[in-house]
């Protein structure tokens, strides 16, 4: 089973969905869009954002203050465990993070198998099935797909299918993720400009 | 369990058809930015895969802008529990 190194367990009642089969496509999923954009979703990952900033915060050497790269580290961090370990790039981006072993990889049944090759180097279902789908066989369509597969985290060797589906969650789950820091950004900077208890007061008046 | 995983997924992808992947690939047209003008057009799956890489590119690009200016601003706040509060205050709308 998938083990996701999640420490907040906060219920998200968007997602009816129990993690127990992660790969399977059976029943349908919500659409990514509607998933990302719910107000729920927005608020798990901004307080999941705000408490990893912190900690990066107080974990960095005070001269040094936290760099771009940690900051974006974390925000990735946060948005990997905020989609809870459905999604391979989710896994990808926390595996990757946690440690880079390869068994680790394995046993997250996700998929993401970095030394199981011989199974992935050739899809054959996709040319042996071949006759009628006229779309995939072109070569700039695959070639497009791999630059697709190289972008989107954990998903470089993935049948179509399954790449066009982590590409559309990883899209929506980006835009959130802008949205959010830049809702982020515009507070703290806000925020910075004037006297904090004053700015609290007024900030909590445009919020509501 | 893996390997039967990976037949089934063979058996799977065998059966996905081409209705399927062109689902996928409308559905992710649609979440193009410029996606209600397309929308009457039916665009090629190339194009629309590279829309998405540029698409997803120009999203990386933003999260990386909005992360320098979210260090400085970081580094630039002194009291931590004034901003948290504030932070706090906000995000529990």
């Amino acid at each position: 089973m998938a083990s996701i190194p999640s420490s907040s367990s906060s219920p998200s009642p968007s997602q009816p969905k129990a993690r127990k089969k992660p790969g399977q496509t059976t029943s349908p999923p919500p659409p990514p869009q509607t998933k990302w954009r719910t107000g729920t979703q927005e608020r798990l990952y901004s307080r999941r954002l705000v408490d990893a900033l912190q900690a990066t915060r107080d974990r960095a050497q005070p001269p040094e203050s936290v760099g771009s790269r940690a900051v974006k580290e974390a925000a990735d961090s946060a948005l990997a465990m905020t989609a809870r370990g459905q999604s391979r790039w989710s896994r990808a981006i926390l595996f990757n993070r946690n440690s880079c072993r390869k068994r680790v990889l394995v046993k997250a049944g996700g998929k993401i198998r970095r030394h199981r090759r011989k199974h992935q180097a050739i899809p054959p279902a996709m040319e042996g099935a071949g006759a009628t789908s006229g779309v995939l066989k072109e070569r700039k369509v695959k070639e497009r797909l791999k630059k697709l597969g190289r972008i989107v985290p954990g998903c470089k060797k993935l049948p179509a299918a399954t790449l066009l589906e982590e590409a559309a969650d990883y899209v929506a789950a980006l835009e959130m993720q802008v949205r959010t820091m830049r809702v982020l950004a515009e507070a703290l900077s806000a925020a910075a400009v004037s006297v904090p208890e004053e700015e609290e007061m007024e900030i909590a008046e445009q919020g509501s | 369990m893996s390997s039967r995983r990976s037949h089934s997924r063979h058996s799977n992808a065998s059966r996905i058809t081409e209705e399927q992947i062109n689902e996928l690939v409308s559905k992710l047209q649609m979440m193009l930015p410029d996606a209600p003008i397309r929308r009457n057009s039916r665009v090629s799956a190339k194009k629309v895969l590279q829309e998405t890489c540029s698409y997803i590119r120009s999203l990386h690009q933003e999260v990386d802008d909005l992360s320098e200016r979210l260090s400085e601003l970081l580094a630039s706040t002194e009291t931590d529990s004034a901003e948290a509060a504030i932070l706090r205050s906000l995000l529990m709308q």
